[in-house]
């Protein structure tokens, strides 16, 4: 019978404390969920950059970022290097691009690369009637050039080097047979430049 | 009004003056005469009268033809050697082929110092060439030259100065080809180097149009029926 009178005591005192504190607990959920967000910190980039590529969010924008940024950072880099490794004198200034005039012809260069003991190079084409043009190589490099003044159209052509023929030009279009030998040939115009 | 009748004055004067500058600009038929006296040939008369048709032609290669006889008569081959590659030529002129192709192969050949007689060879061979393209043109793909000057009534007659480009490059790749190795049988390839060809001078020395028409007319097999005809 005492336990019995002691539990009742209990359970009244308890009804009374909850139903005395009921006001406060109805909006504790709400005060709470407040309260940490004001405590959540706010992202810095690094965190921004990190969160854009977690896996689970962002993840094709963010690679899409990464390569972009890497390709620019590559660019710049390149081009900034580019005036300070390439020299501005000393090397062939050989330009590869044809000048072209009002009606169509272009100067068209001819470039090959001989011994250094090459004595003689020549180009002979279509352009010649197979007689040849001496290139020539001022500063001793072996890179023999000549230019060319070819209205636009299909030439063929090779190189005589010290009396042998060398029909096949990498710079070519294309390579054909004839006579059993190699001739080069080079598009002038708009098919190809002739470069 | 009176600029109207100046315009037309100046317009006459400049019908009239062209064609004689023309006129001036050709090589006189006597100098290719002293060129075949100094081989000599013992036909000139059917080389020069040869000549003097294809100076008729607008594309006619007065320079370079004339330059090809001063390097054969400093050949040191036998002259009817010579007359040989002369003759080819005139047979082609008188066809009314373009020969511009034909001197440069002879041209090259001589720089390269082939001996004549194969030299005469490879001509045969690129003559036929001109000739079995154009009748694959004409008589299979209904593609012919029309005289020069006149306006195009239809889109299949293309004036001879054209077609002749035309005309060159084709068979001259065929040429190419077979003297590359290639075989008659590989039409699929054959046609993919005419395409490339005709291709890459479309705009440049070829109509677009004219490429069109030919590369929608042909196929791979009437290339290797003219190749086939060529080295057989």
């Amino acid at each position: 019978m005492k336990t019995d009178g002691l539990d009742k005591l209990l359970q009244d005192t308890l009804k009374a404390e909850v139903a005395a504190s009921a006001e406060r607990l109805s909006d504790m959920e709400k005060r709470v969920v407040m309260e940490l967000g004001e405590r959540c910190p706010r992202l810095r980039g690094f965190q921004w950059l990190g969160q854009l590529l977690a896996p689970t969010r962002g993840t094709r924008l963010g690679q899409i970022v990464v390569v972009g940024a890497t390709a620019a950072i590559f660019l710049f880099v390149g081009l900034t290097l580019s005036d300070r490794v390439l020299p501005e004198g000393g090397a062939p200034q050989v330009s590869l691009q044809p000048l072209r005039s009002a009606d169509g012809t272009q100067e068209v260069v001819f470039v090959w690369p001989a011994p250094l003991d090459a004595k003689t190079v020549a180009v002979v084409g279509n352009f010649n009637a197979w007689e040849g043009t001496d290139l020539s190589d001022p500063d001793g490099d072996g890179i023999w050039t000549t230019s060319i003044p070819l209205s636009p159209g299909r030439y063929e052509y090779a190189f005589i080097v010290d009396g042998r023929w060398q029909g096949h030009d990498p710079r070519a279009d294309e390579v054909i047979q004839s006579f059993g030998e190699y001739s080069s040939v080079r598009y002038i115009g708009r098919g190809g430049d002739g470069v | 009004m009176i600029s109207r009748i100046a315009f037309r004055f100046w317009m006459i004067v400049l019908l009239l003056v062209l064609p004689a500058v023309g006129v001036i600009a050709q090589i006189p038929l006597v100098e290719y005469e002293q060129a075949l006296y100094s081989i000599p040939v013992f036909n000139p008369d059917f080389i020069l009268s040869t000549i003097e048709l294809g100076m008729t032609q607008g594309d006619f290669p007065a320079e370079p033809l004339l330059r090809l006889i001063d390097r054969l008569a400093s050949h040191p081959a036998p002259s009817f050697e010579k007359e040989a590659i002369l003759i080819v030529l005139a047979h082609a002129l008188g066809d009314g082929f373009p020969i511009e192709g034909l001197i440069n192969k002879a041209s090259e050949g001589l720089a390269r110092g082939v001996p004549l007689q194969q030299i005469e060879q490879g001509l045969l061979v690129r003559w036929s060439l001109l000739v079995l393209t154009r009748e694959e043109l004409l008589w299979s793909k209904g593609i012919f030259s029309a005289p020069a000057g006149l306006p195009q009534k239809m889109p299949t007659a293309i004036p001879m100065l054209r077609f002749n480009q035309l005309l060159i490059h084709i068979s001259e790749t065929i040429g190419d080809f077979l003297e590359g190795g290639g075989s008659p049988f590989e039409g699929h390839v054959l046609y993919q180097e005419v395409h490339k060809r005709l291709t890459m001078l479309q705009g440049v020395t070829l109509l677009p149009e004219d490429v069109e028409l030919v590369l929608n007319r042909i196929e791979p097999s009437d290339l290797t029926q003219v190749a086939l005809a060529a080295v057989s």
